[in-house]
């Protein structure tokens, strides 16, 4: 995997994206979005932002141009459907492997090596990770090619296990198979295809089953709080673009569940675009390159809890 | 290496001031950069301006490079001012005027990413202020963009020490000032307030450079050390740091200098840190092409 650290800044985005996105009914919509979901589109980001209102302009929705389209977004009988349809469109194209590559290089480089400190002195050797909403698998096969990936290396003499559940039957399902189109695998590097996958009919590719030993793939629904009472022991959770289709009543319940099912200190992991502020008091919003993660905190290494 | 004995690094700070590439503009400079940029008259930036022969003819370029959009091209030295306004101005003068003080040899950390970082921080720093109802967010503004002068310094004074002490921070992924402490024995705050001082830098900067890193020890009553700091971390851990990755938690709620700024700008406690942190994004783009700009036509 590349794992460049010298990478500079993204290039400044072309005038005509602007150009589309300058419209200040979108600031108004991005706000919209951030109350409702969490989900935050940054100066540089607006123009996707406006790209997906615009898909559903032209898809189905009565609006034509951002300032209905608004309207449309906090209508009392229009809301809750068109937020809906604008979230799958902000989030489509989002499933990929290795789509956030500063997670995984934090991953490497900061986590991993406190993770093994911090548990290897209690002499447990073994790491528990859970996918929490993983869809079709991506996230999972990604965290365990990873870590199959330092097995020599920092993971020498530990093992792994990976949780990953969805709601969606048919989501999980897609998910065991684990077989993925050119699109899905167009972040992975070349060595990580060799690796652990194989080819698979139709141009595809197939993980590897040393990849797929280390997943438990299973239906979860994350409301359903007998069920998660035994999702116990993990020392990281993955929960990326899930929480941003609950109301902040359930997203603060389960936000709660994913902290007791944590040890401490253990990390939380959302999109790259989401938020928990005001859902909890419990995690912390800490900083790695490029990225930022919830910690829970050893007792007692509370600090301020804000933020 | 050993450490270099502080009484040496001093008389090796305080000779840099008399080196002779030290630019006139730049005590006018610092005399506007005191001022809010909206207080500063425009005659008084036109005579900055031409201060630096080659500096008119570097504005016009940047004035009228595709960053700023112009339909006509901006012809005069007023245009060019109105199009920059007149915190660019004061921007571009300065990393002119530092550039012009160190050769291109002895530029330790590259002069692009130093810039990128000091814009980035300043920029930070007016915006952090403003969220959170710090009564000067234009001093912020000039504590971001002086905070890091000891690294100048250093580069100057120490140059093949500090290219050492530089590459075993990146190889290790390791704050900067702790390798200096390391590897120098004093870090670019103490070698950077000399400067300062002999430049007489108004106090609270003075202070900011010269505590920035150890908010713990800093004299009390003065916000703006705490508020650099903080501004000084999220740029490093958001692309504006010193051109490579420092490979740790940063963990602001629990950091001094965060509890520290909360007791004297209460706002603090409800800044929404997530959104604050993602607005950051758009800075990198926006200082990138500033520095890029100013440097290409250089």
């Amino acid at each position: 995997m590349p794992l460049d650290t010298q990478t500079p800044p993204k290039p400044v985005v072309s005038s005509s994206r602007d150009d589309d996105a300058r419209d200040p009914a979108y600031l108004k919509i991005r706000d919209v979005i951030y109350q409702a979901c969490g989900i935050y589109h940054s100066e540089e980001k607006l123009y996707l932002l406006a790209g997906a209102c615009k898909r559903r302009m032209a898809a189905g929705s009565k609006a034509t141009d951002p300032r209905h389209y608004l309207e449309l977004l906090t209508g009392a009988s229009t809301k809750v459907v068109e937020l809906r349809e604008l979230l799958n469109e902000i989030t489509i194209g989002e499933t990929c492997l290795f789509r956030s590559q500063p997670q995984i290089t934090a991953l490497q480089n900061v986590i991993l090596p406190e993770l093994i400190a911090t548990r290897g002195k209690i002499g447990l050797k073994k790491l528990k990770i859970w996918s929490a909403g993983c869809s079709t698998g991506e996230e999972p096969y990604t965290l365990a090619m990873f870590l199959l990936e330092q097995s020599e290396k920092l993971l020498k003499g530990w093992t792994f296990e990976i949780q990953a559940t969805d709601l969606n039957d048919r989501s999980v399902e897609t998910a065991k198979n684990g077989v993925y189109g050119g699109y899905a695998v167009r972040n992975t590097s070349d060595l990580y295809k060799r690796k652990y996958f194989s080819p698979a009919e139709n141009d595809k590719l197939r993980v590897n089953d040393e990849v797929r030993s280390r997943i438990t793939f299973s239906r979860l629904n994350l409301n359903d709080d007998s069920k998660m009472l035994f999702m116990k022991g993990m020392d990281l959770i993955f929960c990326c673009n899930v929480l941003i289709y609950f109301d902040i009543a359930s997203k603060r319940r389960v936000v709660q569940h994913f902290f007791s099912s944590l040890q401490a200190p253990g990390y939380f992991f959302l999109g790259h675009a989401e938020s928990l502020y005001q859902v909890t008091d419990q995690f912390r919003l800490v900083h790695l390159p490029g990225t930022t993660t919830y910690l829970k905190g050893l007792p007692g290494s509370e600090g301020n809890p804000k933020p | 290496m050993t450490a270099i004995p502080l009484r040496e690094m001093q008389k090796k700070v305080e000779a840099l001031r008399s080196l002779p590439s030290s630019p006139a503009v730049l005590k006018p400079l610092l005399d506007v950069l005191h001022e809010p940029p909206d207080k500063v008259p425009i005659d008084k930036v036109v005579k900055l301006v031409s201060y630096e022969k080659t500096i008119a003819a570097q504005l016009l370029r940047i004035a009228n490079s595709p960053l700023y959009g112009r339909t006509k091209p901006a012809e005069s030295i007023q245009a060019a001012i109105f199009t920059l306004g007149i915190q660019r101005i004061e921007d571009i003068l300065l990393s002119n005027c530092f550039s012009k003080m160190v050769p291109s040899d002895k530029w330790v950390v590259d002069p692009g990413v130093f810039w990128r970082h000091s814009f980035g921080c300043a920029l930070v720093c007016r915006e952090f202020a403003e969220r959170i109802g710090y009564h000067d967010p234009d001093k912020a503004y000039l504590a971001g963009l002086l905070h890091d002068l000891g690294i100048i310094v250093n580069s100057l004074a120490f140059t093949e020490q500090y290219r050492e002490v530089l590459a075993k921070a990146v190889e290790a992924g390791r704050p900067l000032d702790e390798q200096e402490e390391e590897t120098l024995g004093f870090t670019h705050c103490q070698s950077g307030v000399i400067l300062a001082k002999a430049w007489a830098l108004p106090q609270p900067i003075r202070d900011v450079i010269e505590w920035h890193h150890t908010t713990t020890l800093a004299p009390a009553g003065n916000p703006l050390i705490a508020l650099t700091h903080l501004a000084d971390l999220l740029c490093r851990v958001r692309n504006l740091g010193y051109g490579y990755e420092e490979w740790r938690v940063v963990d602001l709620a629990t950091d001094p200098g965060w509890i520290d700024l909360g007791e004297h700008c209460p706002k603090l406690a409800t800044i929404d840190l997530a959104r604050f942190t993602m607005d950051l994004d758009a800075y990198v783009v926006r200082i990138t092409s500033l520095v890029d700009t100013i440097f290409s036509v250089n």
